[in-house]
């Protein structure tokens, strides 16, 4: 009892970041300033770091709740999530085109701002290949392919798509993959480096490549992504169709065709996440209104 | 197989450069008809689940639909557009193919598209002057502020939606 007790303050305190307004909240927080600290000290040092480091003063209850849930500092994620990004990148480039991607990164920055996630700056691309798909990688950094875009009808439907993978990032499906099969601590010796290029350590963690994108998540995330991104776009102004239509339109293609290969591989049959996200929704989103802002939908060369 | 592969590829460029809805679909769940694309509207007959439907034309959340000889609306979610079946666990062609690992022998090349693999990415090698590229293209917020501005794009409140209730452990916390 008194363990479940516990746990239930646990889940309390890093959903709601209210730390001081509970009991356990000050040994919750020492806990995780022994983990920091434990993270940001040199391997060899022996002598207790002293509690009032710097690094453990500038970070926030909130952040506090997320550390402890994935064992990763915002930095971290951001370094993973860079070396995945430019994994991904390694393999396919960017589109040629700045106007698209000026686009893309305006739409999904406007969502990414009803997200409640503003320690992160996000980042958008849209990749040069025909496979349809769209990817998620810690820290914010999210990418759609050509061939994904290419099918999307208006801005409303990009916004569905793009605030899925955004709900990826801050529920943080990735990084808790990574929690679960990796040992804590493994990058806070380089913690602090700044570097632009390959990260031999983060990349140690993520396995080959970008695997881990081809890896996909548990069924269960890709649903929650599907209702929070709704929601997000639905925040944001959109009509909250957007998801579901795209959805809709994958529905409806060949099941062996090449290009979802990959797709389905990570992700469940649309015809399942239709299902599953009807459930949820039923008749609460029937009063949303919101724009599908599809005169201004940017459509490709 | 050969036959088959062919309408596959025609439907595919239909679905690609015409209407997406001149087609066919499944119930999803056991569900009304109505005769307006409201809930508020009146009902106009009753789909089981399974049943296939005609996709005649969409509009916000809702389809309307063709079932045997009534005709109505629908909600979007309630609805899978394509032949596939329910799309249920492992219910369905459709499903079945699309989980199963792929034979690459029986992989059909639409128009001579290939798709991105897991060997492709696996295979992947760090490209720091793309990565710089794809951050120069950042915007801020406020520039993402004021081109939702442009388009009327306002901010909505929209509580969350709930879990599904066979996920949801029981315990106490549901009570307080």
């Amino acid at each position: 009892m008194k363990r479940k007790m516990i746990a239930m303050a646990v889940s309390l305190v890093a959903f709601s970041g209210v730390a001081g307004a509970f009991d356990l909240g000050k040994a919750l927080e020492d806990r995780v300033k022994q983990e920091l600290e434990k993270k940001t000290q040199p391997a060899q040092t022996t002598e207790p770091a002293p509690a009032d480091s710097t690094a453990t003063k500038k970070i926030d209850t909130r952040q506090l709740g997320m550390t402890l849930l994935t064992g990763y500092s915002v930095e971290e994620e951001v370094r993973i999530g860079r070396q995945v990004a430019g994994n991904m990148l390694g393999a396919v480039p960017l589109v040629r085109d700045d106007k698209l991607q000026n686009y893309v990164n305006l739409v999904g920055n406007w969502v990414a701002l009803q997200s409640g996630r503003s320690d992160i700056s996000w980042h958008f691309g849209v990749l040069d290949t025909e496979d349809i798909n769209a990817f998620a990688a810690p820290g914010g950094y999210i990418f759609v392919t050509k061939g994904l875009y290419r099918r999307l009808n208006n801005e409303a439907e990009l916004a569905g798509v793009l605030a899925h993978e955004i709900a990826h990032v801050t529920q943080k499906h990735h990084l808790k993959v990574l929690r679960q099969s990796s040992v804590i601590g493994a990058l806070g010796q380089a913690a602090s480096k700044k570097a632009a290029g390959s990260d031999p350590v983060v990349q140690n963690l993520i396995g080959n490549g970008a695997e881990i994108m081809a890896r996909g998540l548990d069924k269960n995330a890709e649903y929650e992504a599907d209702r929070i991104g709704m929601v997000y776009a639905a925040r944001s102004g959109y009509e909250p169709w957007g998801l579901p239509s795209v959805l809709q339109d994958l529905a409806g293609l060949p099941a062996k065709d090449s290009r979802t290969g990959l797709l389905y591989k990570t992700h469940p049959h649309p015809a399942e996440r239709l299902a599953a996200l009807g459930e949820a929704v039923d008749g609460r989103l029937d009063a949303v209104g919101g724009k599908d802002a599809a005169s201004r939908f940017y459509r490709l060369k | 197989m050969k036959t088959f592969l062919i309408p596959a590829a025609v439907l595919a460029l239909c679905a690609a450069t015409a209407s997406a809805w001149a087609a066919s679909g499944t119930v999803l769940r056991a569900e009304k008809l109505y005769s307006q694309p409201a809930a508020t509207s009146k009902v106009t007959a009753s789909v089981a689940k399974g049943a296939s439907v005609e996709i005649l034309a969409k509009q916000g959340g809702w389809l309307r639909v063709k079932s045997g000889s009534s005709t109505g609306w629908i909600r979007l979610l309630s609805v899978r557009a394509g032949t596939g079946g329910l799309g249920g666990t492992g219910v369905g062609d459709v499903v079945g193919a699309a989980t199963t690992k792929s034979d690459p022998s029986r992989v059909v090349a639409v128009a001579g598209l290939r798709g991105l693999n897991e060997e492709d990415l696996k295979q992947a090698k760090f490209n720091e002057a793309e990565l710089a590229r794809m951050e120069a293209l950042t915007v801020t917020p406020a520039q993402a502020r004021s081109f939702a501005a442009q388009s009327g794009l306002a901010v909505a409140r929209v509580p969350d939606l709930p879990k599904p209730q066979a996920a949801q452990p029981a315990s106490t916390w549901g009570t307080n």
